[in-house]
């Protein structure tokens, strides 16, 4: 049951970082590899203020804020600066390395001694006695449906609406008259406050902040999203958010069995040859309708 | 339709592989067999020692594998990400207890196992106050407890001193997101005028940084020496190979560094402090002592090691009172024995 | 109402395949003229447009809109006036929102684009409403994605998607040209009506003599960055296909094509 658990931890709070590579990848079209910096980005803010005792809650929401500016950031050297989109999260994702360096102080910050939003005061009163083992898995559930249902919110927005059309036929942006490039970093910048937002919610579960911890966070982000939105493709009552969540989730349950049964060393392999079967699977390849109809 | 249906089955086995896997993985613990997990975060040789050593300590308390254990062994290949899955692993399985080798899977291990009633015990980890495993006083806590294997930092640059009677400048290779580098580094600057000695440092992130850096450090120092730097470590072999073009001394931090070439080291034993390990990890098992009551230990004392050979190549002397106290001395460079 | 001054437009200036384009190029279009450009590939018609919207800048001139100068306003700022239908009728629609959403999405141009809900629910039979006379069931389709529809079916929801609110020019390039016969008279019978419902002052570019002579009150001809046909009015009624061909073949041999 332990086991379980831990599975849907890790899936709902990677979850959150889906939702936000589903935006990149999926809606804009743009692969965005600014996540592997604004994930510890999001762990180093929180990190950072929680030492300095500041309300982990709070810190949430600076952490969301700083994934907006590494977001923007990415979204001005594409924009602006005419850089692929490819390289110009590449730029971000180095720079951010130093940045989360300074931001926490040191690579290695230990939060054992200090209250996170799971374990506080309100949550000592709240969850007793036998809840209390259930505590993360239940303020996590929480927080992903929250961002879930925000997302949801401002997808059927005007603002999401033209989201949508700058990923699909940014033509159309500009005949209607709006600036598509300020649409495409509000787009970034939204993604990477999530991912940004995962990875608080990531540090202050794992009580330590490791300025490596966000290695390979857009795999794990895009294997969710892909397996995600290929299993639910037909189903279309699920909403393509709650489908990348589930994504995340098993996901994180597919590697769990993996590690139990070969040696960390084979993981990547594993993940790589999973990725591949599900891509098979679901046949129906995107139609890339750009230029013809 | 066919390919969502297999989709869809494939999907259902996968659910029911974990639910399985999650109920069957519970080993038993029968006539009193411990169950030990043990969670190594990198491949190299220091590392390996602490894991030979901790067994070997096991074994001595009367605790041995085949007979009254299982021991589940785990690498994290130095990924953040795949300590944290290990850490879960074991505490789903409920081992008996954890060891830890390196800090990211200490912290990686406190964290799952906080509040499962397992211990961890710890080995190699630089600095347990500032990972916060132990607080000022050096008492743990929780129920976590372990060795430190602190740099003997004033020997060594008593030792360098030694040696290279006019050397001015140290060299220190380190990588930028290693915690415990980052302390010995400070502790390093802060005695180093005392034996007239300016530290110059170089900051990797990745071992592909490494030639290029070392080349730039060779080029301002008079010797290089070693932390206990994951990374670094790994990739001595180059390093040296670079600064023997130089004819620059590499002072190592243990003894399998002096084996393949460094020069000379004040060094920990880590066999030594692995067996301590076991000690402290027999004690908890049997339940003589709790691991929260148990103080972090560390090895007070450093042992000279010295490579002959290397001085012969690098035309230097080995000072008489130090060869006479040396724990060991080679006399010719092993190829590396990394695995 | 639109006035191109002066306009001067070089392609690749500075290297070997330098090529001027527009020398000296002027242009008046009058409120409500419904203008009909031909000409042979590469006389300056896609520029000309693109020059108007802003697509492509130009080395020196001026146009003029509605008195207002914009020649230094950006391409998205001039669409608030301007409307416009390209070619590949994947270029006027969202592909992977619905009927539905993207009408709502065209229906807020011009007007912020926030917070507030996408689709107004109270609009939705207005939508239907514009869709019913085109006669191709879309109005039954609201949900359907807009990249399952034919080429004819996106055309005719790109026109309708550009004149929903209110423009002050519409623009066409060649907008039936990837279209099957009929579908593209039944995408000229919608513009048409559109334009005169709308009273919308109109460029049409079109390889398609047939619809040049029939539809429009001003027939251009460009070649080489000149108009050597403008006639508008009552003396373009009695221009006939045959007539144009002639000037196309006189310009050809002058070309020495």
């Amino acid at each position: 049951m332990d086991f379980v658990i831990t599975i849907l931890e890790q899936g709902l709070i990677y979850g959150i970082l889906a939702l936000g590579v589903y935006i990149t990848y999926k809606i804009l079209d743009f692969p965005d590899l600014t996540a592997d910096g604004s994930f510890p980005l999001g762990a180093a803010v929180s990190a950072a203020l929680i030492t300095k005792g500041i309300n982990p809650y709070l810190t949430l929401l600076a952490a969301f804020a700083a994934g907006v500016v590494a977001g923007i950031c990415t979204g001005l050297i594409h924009v602006k600066g005419k850089v692929r989109d490819l390289l110009s999260g590449i730029i971000m994702m180095t720079a951010l390395w130093t940045i989360n360096l300074r931001i926490a102080g040191t690579s290695n910050v230990p939060l054992f001694s200090k209250e996170t939003i799971f374990k506080n005061s309100m949550t000592e009163k709240i969850f007793t006695g036998g809840a209390s083992s259930y505590s993360t898995l239940i303020i996590v559930l929480i927080l992903a449906v929250i961002a879930k249902l925000l997302l949801d919110f401002y997808m059927n927005s005007k603002s999401g609406f033209l989201l949508r059309a700058v990923g699909d036929n940014d033509k159309l942006v500009t005949a209607l008259a709006k600036d598509e490039g300020n649409v495409k970093i509000l787009g970034l910048a939204i993604a990477n406050g999530l991912i940004a937002l995962s990875g608080s919610i990531f540090c202050q579960e794992e009580r330590v902040f490791e300025i490596s911890m966000g290695t390979g966070a857009i795999v794990i982000g895009l294997a969710s999203v892909i397996i995600g939105t290929s299993i639910f493709r037909n189903l279309t009552f699920v909403k393509s958010t709650t489908a990348v969540i589930i994504g995340s989730v098993l996901y994180k349950a597919c590697t769990a069995v993996a590690m139990r049964n070969f040696e960390p060393q084979d993981m990547k392999f594993i993940t790589a040859a999973l990725f591949l079967i599900v891509l098979l699977i679901s046949m129906e390849r995107k139609r890339k309708v750009k230029t013809h109809a | 339709m066919k390919k969502v249906n297999a989709l869809k089955a494939a999907g259902a086995f996968f659910m029911a592989a974990v639910m399985t896997a999650g109920s069957t993985s519970m080993v038993f613990a029968e006539d009193e067999n411990y169950v030990i997990g043990i969670e190594q975060f990198a491949e190299h040789g220091s590392l390996d020692n602490c894991r030979e050593g901790f067994l070997e300590g096991l074994k001595e308390e009367g605790i041995e594998e085949g007979k009254n254990l299982t021991v589940e062994y785990k690498n994290a290949a130095a990924d953040m990400g795949t300590a944290g899955q290990i850490s879960d692993n074991f505490v789903s399985s409920k081992v008996d207890l954890i060891c830890s080798i390196a800090t990211p899977s200490a912290q990686s291990a406190y964290n799952a196992a906080m509040e499962k009633g397992i211990p961890v015990i710890y080995t190699a980890v630089t600095d347990p106050v500032a990972a916060e495993l132990a607080d000022e006083d050096g008492n743990s806590v929780g129920e976590v407890t372990g060795t430190s294997d602190k740099l003997p930092v004033e020997q060594q640059l008593e030792m360098i001193r030694k040696m290279l009677p006019d050397a001015k400048t140290i060299g220190i290779l380190y990588t930028t997101s290693e915690a415990n580098s980052e302390s010995a580094i400070k502790e390093y600057e802060a005695l180093a005028d005392k034996y007239d000695f300016t530290i110059e440092t170089a900051g990797i992130t990745q071992t592909s940084e490494i030639p290029l850096a070392a080349q730039g450090l060779l080029d301002k120092v008079d010797c290089l020496t070693n932390l206990t730097d994951n990374t670094v470590v790994s990739s001595l072999p180059t390093i040296l190979e670079m600064a023997n073009e130089k004819n620059i001394p590499v002072f190592g931090s243990e003894i399998e560094q002096v084996k393949i070439g460094c020069l000379a080291a004040e060094g920990l034993d880590y066999v030594a402090l692995g067996k301590q390990t076991g000690k402290m990890a027999a004690q908890v098992l049997k339940g003589e002592k709790k691991a929260s009551e148990l103080p972090y230990e560390t090895i007070e004392d450093a042992s000279f090691y010295v490579n002959e050979k290397v001085a012969e190549n690098l035309g230097i002397e080995v000072p008489e009172e130090l060869s006479s106290t040396a724990a060991e001395s080679f006399t010719e460079i092993i190829e590396s024995t990394e695995e | 109402m639109l006035e191109l001054k002066n306009i001067y437009k070089y392609y690749n200036p500075g290297t070997v395949n330098e090529m001027c384009l527009f020398k000296d190029f002027n242009l008046t279009v009058k409120e409500g003229e419904f203008v009909s450009v031909v000409g042979s590939n590469g006389s300056g018609k896609t520029s000309m447009l693109n020059i108007i919207c802003g697509s492509i800048p130009v080395e020196s001139g001026k146009i003029i809109l509605d008195g207002k100068d914009i020649t230094r306003e950006k391409e998205f700022r001039r669409n608030r006036r301007i409307g416009r239908v390209y070619q590949n009728p994947a270029l006027g629609t969202c592909p992977s929102m619905t009927i539905l959403e993207n009408m709502s999405l065209a229906d807020n141009k011009g007007m912020k684009y926030g917070l507030g809900r996408g689709i107004n629910k109270g609009r939705v039979d207005f939508y239907r409403d514009l869709l019913r006379p085109l006669n191709l069931g879309l109005e039954d389709k609201m949900h359907v994605k807009v990249g399952s529809l034919s080429g004819g079916q996106r055309q005719a929801m790109a026109l309708l998607m550009s004149t929903m609110t209110p423009i002050e020019f519409l623009i066409l390039d060649e907008h039936t040209a990837a279209l099957d016969p009929k579908t593209a008279d039944i995408i000229m019978e919608l513009t048409d009506k559109l334009v005169k419902e709308k009273h919308l002052t109109t460029i049409m570019v079109t390889h398609n003599l047939r619809y040049a002579v029939e539809y429009g009150n001003r027939l251009l001809m460009m070649h080489q960055g000149e108009a050597v046909i403008d006639c508008a009015g009552a003396e373009k009624e009695a221009l006939g296909i045959d007539h144009i061909l002639a000037k196309f073949n006189e310009i050809s041999i002058e070309c020495g094509n």
